[in-house]
């Protein structure tokens, strides 16, 4: 047989292997294509924002796909020469000499890899015309953008996927050169068997596993404020550290009680899941780490992204209440209102007397605000959600969450509010802050909301100070939301430029875009991890499966019935799949209750949808697996 | 009389497809009794393992039926089969074939987690087992701490753990010393005598055989001949296995 021949006899029989991986290699080419042609058009990047750095969020997501990718193609490679390493051994053993091997392998893999690139470009190509539609859509642009073929982008996915394929080519050259004849042969049989664990250290680093996992947890969940960066490092740390350790020592030592506890009654399911699981539970712990961090990552970024995408309309309600206000300009509010009937708009039209004054809450000079004074009854009127609070009390509506207003601690209640530093007091007690505006946020004053009664005092009590003044508001509300679209045309037009007046329908636009633009960044990383994560499970589980046909061989001669077996075998993956994930969910609610201190809405059944998503995914790698095994169960006796 | 624990009766075994067919077994009669140790011997190639595997219910005969006490092994599907190798064989294998993700204990217990019996029945037969077997000391070891010896002497309890009508022990002194296969065969043996455990030994090993009380002798897929062991003692029984090898021919004994 000739050199060529044996390249050719061992591609093909890999193809058939591990058709996973080079499915993988290709799905993530065609994704970083997609990427690199996004980058590399103008047109596209063009369609920016003003105030968004939109190509730097490209690039960054762009360099993390390329660090997944990384390391999931020299793990998978890993994997690969760890398979196949008596093959290795073999050519050796017959007299080949290492370079020839290595030339082998590398010419072998050479081939493949060009393949896969090829068909992962093209691929690519079509892909891309399917991502830029998802994106319109997300973004709710009417505006096809054309993507063209970009030569560019070719080149940068194939300079960077050459070099992933050197490396793993280093990756085969050490392999060959570096390992004995004795470790190719004796490679699958290595497994660590699992030692009774020492006492007193696994009980402290399984118990350390679980408390800084906590800790961080805990941190997670106070209001960041200072230093915000370094906390988020720290959490971070802590709960990867924390992870490795749960995989690494305290997982194993529950395992170990549960069995001890059997005291060798372990039953065939047991055996098949428990015992396996933590025979290789000392070399599973990294992949299971990152496996877990991974989709903690993922499910994070997915669901936190898919949050703000989803809650961008009750988002721009909380921050406009109103479609379209005019702030104490009733000549232009008149000339609007006739302009809106004249193009057939059905509209709400209300009008609200506010005041602006100076007011001082707690002690010392920090606490004087500019303050705006609304009427409860009057935004009744014009159909607001609004609680009348009792005389001389206010409610504020204060719009943002504590967690990102400057002051680091959210006020106690109830405190009161000394108007008037001309020297006439009034005082009102504050005992309520809503996590939304009740007036446009472009009028300016800390909003708060106070009977007609409590209004009528004030204006008796204090008719002049500085800094006092009587707004009047005129407010328009629309209820059908392409005529909501019209009327932001005519309004855009009225409006002085200088002014800052931004209306809500263009203000719903943008954050659509926006956030449209984020979950699909976010959504197109997460794929890529997925596929990854899910990958690398599915090419540990079936080497560990071929490393295990002889045990299900035994168990076969033994009498026990292929039922039986795969029902072992399902509580195995069942534990396989659903501890990272369980660990990495968990990981990402905390991260993403973090979060959702950042916005107005709740954020709980938009994350659970992303979640169960996302989770859906994953088990779908599992049932491959399972069906992987049920393959060599069969073939077993 | 003694009850028939295993009857064969032209078992015929076959490989490869029409027009190169290669017989294997050409009708194999066999009648194993309530307490036999029987062994197994003949040349390579005389179809020793294959008539194992087939008594066994591992492999399936082309002709023949085989009873293992009442139940028709040819009549049974794969489930039926699977079951009943559970409940009613036992298993010892060359090379051990013991689960090394499990301890001693463990693995002698894999085959009762199922049955009915309790976990305190299991337990206490557990015990029995592992003092006859010499291996008590060793139950929470895993088989890569243990010496071969050891590693057989776990098989063979596992092979015994649900009480089986009969135990298959294909070359089970294959991979051991003399020491090691010495001790195994006397246990096997007590074990035979003391509670009439049925046994059917597949070996090239004369000495092996020696311990039995029947010896069969396979040549070309047939019943060469049968020697009993009777009251001869086991040098005597030894001998005359030796003569019968050396007609035989095949395996040349140059060692006594």
């Amino acid at each position: 047989m000739t050199q060529f021949e044996l390249i050719i006899r061992g591609m093909r029989r890999n193809i058939k292997h591990y058709f996973l991986y080079y499915f993988a290699f290709i799905f993530s080419t065609s994704l970083y294509f997609v990427f690199a042609t996004l980058q590399n058009d103008s047109s596209f990047m063009a369609a920016s924002f003003s105030n968004f750095k939109f190509s730097s969020i490209f690039n960054a997501a762009g360099i993390l796909v390329l660090v997944i990718v990384v390391v999931f193609m020299v793990y998978a490679n890993h994997i690969f020469l760890k398979r196949r390493s008596k093959e290795i051994g073999l050519y050796q053993l017959v007299g080949l000499t290492h370079s020839m091997v290595a030339r082998l392998l590398i010419t072998e893999n050479a081939l493949l890899g060009a393949g896969a690139l090829l068909i992962g470009m093209g691929s690519g190509v079509i892909m891309s015309r399917l991502f830029v539609l998802i994106l319109m859509k997300l973004m709710g642009s009417q505006s096809l953008i054309t993507l063209s073929f970009s030569g560019k982008a070719a080149l940068q996915t194939m300079i960077v996927f050459t070099v992933l394929i050197v490396v793993t080519w280093m990756q085969m050259v050490f392999k060959v050169y570096r390992s004995t004849l004795l470790d190719l042969f004796q490679s699958d049989r290595k497994g660590d068997h699992p030692k009774q664990p020492r006492n007193f250290l696994s009980a402290v680093m399984g118990l350390a596993g679980i408390i800084l996992i906590l800790t961080g947890y805990m941190l997670s969940s106070q209001a960041l404020g200072q230093h915000l960066f370094l906390k988020l490092l720290t959490i971070l740390g802590m709960t990867i550290l924390g992870t490795y350790l749960l995989f690494r020592v305290t997982i194993g030592w529950v395992f170990y009680r549960i069995r001890k506890g059997k005291n060798g009654h372990l039953g065939l399911s047991n055996s098949l899941s428990l015992a396996t699981i933590m025979h290789r539970m000392k070399n599973n712990a990294n992949s299971l780490t990152l496996i877990t961090v991974l989709s903690a990552m993922t499910l994070t970024m997915v669901a936190i992204s898919y949050s703000l995408y989803y809650s961008a309309g009750s988002e721009s309600r909380g921050m406009l209440p109103y479609d379209f206000i005019f702030e104490n300009n009733e000549q232009d509010s008149k000339s609007f209102g006739s302009q809106l009937e004249k193009a057939g708009i059905t509209f709400a039209h209300g009008s609200i007397e506010a005041l602006r004054l100076q007011g001082k809450n707690g002690s010392g000079k920090e606490g004087v605000h500019s303050l705006l004074l609304l009427t409860a009854e009057e935004l009744q009127a014009t159909g607001a959600d609004i609680r009348v609070p009792v005389q001389n009390e206010a409610i504020m509506y204060k719009g943002l969450k504590w967690a990102l207003s400057e002051e680091r601690t959210s006020p106690s209640f109830s405190q009161t509010i000394d108007f008037g530093p001309s020297g006439v007091h009034v005082q009102i007690t504050l005992n309520q802050a809503v996590d939304r505006y009740a007036m446009n946020y472009s009028v300016l004053g800390r909003q708060l909301v106070i009977s007609l009664a409590t209004m009528k005092s004030i204006r008796e009590n204090m008719p002049i100070s500085p800094g006092y003044e009587s707004i009047h508001i005129d407010t328009y509300l629309i209820a059908d939301q392409r005529e909501r679209a019209l009327a932001s045309g005519i309004y855009t037009k009225m409006i002085k430029k200088d002014e800052f007046n931004p209306d809500f329908d263009s203000y719903y636009k943008e954050s659509i875009r926006k956030f449209g633009l984020i979950l699909f960044i976010a959504g197109f990383l997460s794929l890529t991890f997925l596929v990854s994560t899910g990958s690398i499970l599915y090419f540990m589980q079936m080497t560990e499966a071929e490393q295990e046909r002889k045990n299900y061989t035994i168990l076969r001669q033994l009498g026990f019935e292929e039922r039986e077996i795969i029902g072992g075998i399902i509580q195995k993956q069942w534990f396989v799949f659903s501890i990272p994930l369980v660990i990495g969910l968990l990981h990402s609610i905390f991260a993403v209750k973090a979060a959702s201190a950042l916005t107005l809405s709740d954020l709980t059944i938009p994350a659970a949808i992303a979640m169960s998503v996302y989770a859906l995914i994953y088990f779908m790698f599992a049932v491959l697996t399972v069906i992987y095994y049920i393959r060599i169960v069969r073939t077993a006796l | 009389m003694v009850k028939t624990v295993l009857h064969a009766q032209e078992v015929r075994k076959s490989y490869g497809v029409r027009g190169n067919i290669q017989q294997v077994l050409r009708g194999i009669n066999l009648r194993v009794l309530e307490g036999e140790f029987v062994g197994i011997m003949g040349p390579s190639g005389s179809g020793k393992s294959t008539l194992l595997n087939i008594l066994a219910t591992i492999d399936k005969a082309t002709e023949g039926t085989i009873f293992v006490e009442d139940t028709d092994l040819s009549k049974m599907s794969n489930i039926e089969m699977a079951h009943f190798r559970r409940t009613k064989l036992g298993f010892i294998f060359q090379d051990y074939n013991l689960l090394d993700t499990l301890t001693v204990k463990e693995n002698i217990l894999l085959p009762v987690t199922l049955g009915k019996r309790n976990k305190a029945a299991a337990e206490a037969d557990y015990q029995v087992l592992a003092k006859d077997l010499l291996i008590e000391e060793i139950g929470h070891q895993y088989p890569h701490e243990i010496s071969g010896g050891q590693r057989q002497r776990t098989s063979a309890a596992r092979a015994l753990i649900h009480r089986p009508s009969i135990v298959f022990a294909d070359e089970p002194t294959g991979a051991l010393d003399s020491k090691a296969a010495s001790t195994l065969l006397g246990i096997l043996e007590g074990l035979n005598r003391e509670r009439s455990i049925t046994i059917m030994m597949v070996t090239h090993d004369p000495v092996a055989s020696s311990y039995c009380s029947r010896v069969v002798f396979l040549k070309d897929g047939m019943i060469y001949s049968e020697l009993y062991r009777g009251n001869k003692t086991r040098q005597a029984f030894f001998k005359e296995l030796i003569n019968v090898q050396a007609v035989l021919g095949g395996d040349h004994v140059d060692t006594v």
